[in-house]
């Protein structure tokens, strides 16, 4: 008695503190440890704790199912028979083919395993371990089974309960393989985070009764990808209308420096008689000047220039549509890690 | 005369720099060759000849992003044609420049241009100091534009009869892309007065040159 009421108080103390930053099988461990020596409440917080892990730190389906066993027998160790029939019936949705040990646990913990198989759904879904997959290559695959064969409709749900996509709607015979492809409705891998595979019934008289959830987390590999190419800027178009600014600028020059060659000679050299050869070049100037005046066509729309410019935003579009399918077709090529966790039942009769 | 040539034989090669290269140092090069029909008036004690002629010659410039440097070389023969009794005359000139942009559109000069005549048994040679200015403007960019230089002699000196000269002088034109990236074409009207006692000589020229690379 003494031994006992020891254990009873170091594990009171301990739990809360021995919980922090300890693995979900430490818990699990010490859980069991607590069952042993009858410290029931402090072993039923330890497993609840245990399973409350999720992705990669989560119990896997078999140590799950081994606490939720214990938890089984804890919660109707304490009288809590609710609580116990609940925790079996998430036990037989991890585990269908889970047997409890007549050795370890006690007929009453057996017959409410036996209650938990007759009035549980007959529905489970299982997942192989951690997978890696590339998206739109691959398939993350889980399977369905169930006795009576119902009609359910499987989707992958993101962390706010809203479709991702539509798996599998039809009648569960025995067992089914549901694929997913790493995909979502629009054919984009979805961003890593918590999401789910759910499953509920969809027949008439079943409707509600029940949904079974299978918990997954993705993550995903970081991809090289190229940043999309800037818009090109202002500066590299051209004016899609003749401007007068532009005219001018290109006329009155001309204009000065054709009068400049013809009266230039007078004031470098008065008194001399210069020849007329500098009128060819003044005038070749001033016309050169008109020339350029008019090919800026003031006022007038450029076809040329707005074809330039047109060609321009069109290469640049098709390069940026071309960058952003090499960026999606690399995404789709890195692999998705896909990590499940422990399947929870939960039915519209129990907590 | 021959380090003249040897210095536009130096930029000749230079412009012929990879223009990656050139870009690198943030320098650009050209350089050309010019043919010019030149008419020289020729005033000595009241009495003038008038002679023209051909001259031919190359020029290179070397352009980086705040300074100038321009050489010029040419030489050929004028005579008086039907004219008699005048003696046609060998022209060898050039000038060796170097200008700062003050503004994009403006540059200013500072430097030597010479200019020597030979004629049977006697030469003559004018040496002038001159600052200048060229002004740019283009016309349709990167394709045409056109300039106008004014100069005017700060010093010089003219042999046979030794004196003390100046002068002052003006160029105008036109300069054009031809075709591919780097051939410029230019024409020009040139005309130079120099005096120096009792002489004057006027030299005006049209000009057409083929430049290698961006002009400035």
């Amino acid at each position: 008695m003494i031994r006992l009421l020891t254990v009873l108080l170091l594990g009171a103390l301990a739990v809360p503190a021995v919980a922090q930053g300890q693995t979900a099988g430490d818990l699990l461990a010490q859980g069991i440890r607590a069952y042993a020596v009858r410290e029931y409440d402090g072993g039923a917080w330890l497993l609840r704790r245990a399973l409350a892990f999720q992705g990669a730190d989560a119990l896997a389906p078999a140590e799950a199912a081994r606490a939720l066993a214990y938890l089984t027998a804890t919660e109707l160790s304490r009288n809590q028979r609710d609580s116990a029939l609940a925790a079996a019936r998430r036990l037989i949705v991890v585990d269908p083919r889970y047997r409890p040990d007549d050795q370890a646990f006690p007929p009453q913990v057996i017959a409410i395993f036996q209650e938990a198989r007759r009035s549980a759904p007959t529905v489970s879904i299982r997942a192989l371990s951690d997978t890696a997959i590339r998206p739109g290559v691959d398939a993350f695959v889980v399977r369905l089974a169930a006795t009576t064969g119902p009609d359910v409709t499987a989707a992958l749900t993101n962390a706010d309960g809203r479709v991702v996509r539509t798996l599998y709607t039809g009648p569960i015979r025995d067992s089914i393989d549901v694929r997913w492809n790493g995909l979502d409705v629009s054919g984009n891998p979805p961003p890593a985070g918590r999401y789910a595979i759910t499953v509920i019934p969809t027949g008439r008289d079943r409707r509600g009764t029940w949904t079974l959830r299978l918990p997954l987390e993705l993550q995903r590999a970081a991809v090289d990808t190229a940043p999309p190419p800037p818009a090109p800027p202002d500066s590299l178009f051209r004016p899609e209308r003749g401007d007068y600014p532009g005219a001018w600028k290109a006329l009155v020059p001309a204009v000065v420096a054709g009068a400049a060659i013809v009266v230039l000679p007078k004031v470098v050299a008065s008194g001399e008689r210069p020849s007329s050869a500098r009128l060819i070049v003044g005038g070749t100037v001033t016309v050169a000047g008109i020339a350029a005046f008019l090919s800026h066509r003031p006022g007038r729309t450029l076809p040329a220039n707005a074809e330039y410019n047109r060609n321009l935003r069109e290469s640049w579009r098709r390069n940026a549509a071309d960058i952003s399918r090499r960026n999606a077709e690399r995404a789709r090529q890195s692999r998705m890690v896909i990590r499940p966790g422990a399947a929870v039942l939960t039915t519209s009769e129990a907590p | 005369m021959s380090k003249l040539l040897a210095a536009i034989a130096c930029v000749s090669m230079l412009g012929g720099l990879p223009p990656s290269l050139a870009a690198q140092g943030r320098m650009q090069f050209s350089f050309g060759g010019t043919g010019a029909q030149e008419i020289v008036n020729s005033r000595l004690n009241g009495s003038s000849n008038r002679l023209t002629g051909l001259v031919l010659g190359g020029e290179g410039l070397l352009v980086s992003e705040r300074f100038v440097v321009r050489l010029r070389y040419g030489q050929g023969r004028v005579t008086a044609g039907a004219a008699g009794g005048i003696e046609p005359r060998d022209i060898v000139e050039g000038e060796a420049l170097v200008g700062i942009r003050a503004t994009p559109w403006l540059t200013l000069w500072g430097g030597p241009s010479a200019r020597a005549y030979t004629s049977e048994g006697s030469d003559q040679r004018w040496l002038l100091w001159s600052g200048r200015a060229t002004a740019r403007a283009g016309l349709l960019p990167g394709r045409m534009q056109t300039f106008v230089e004014l100069w005017g002699a700060l010093s010089g000196n003219v042999t046979n009869p030794a004196a003390k000269a100046g002068g002052r002088g003006a160029e105008a034109g036109l300069e054009m892309r031809l075709g591919g990236q780097s051939f410029w074409g230019r024409l020009a009207y040139r005309i130079d007065s120099g005096h120096a006692a009792a002489m004057r000589e006027t030299v005006e020229a049209i000009s057409l040159s083929l430049v290698y690379g961006a002009p400035q």
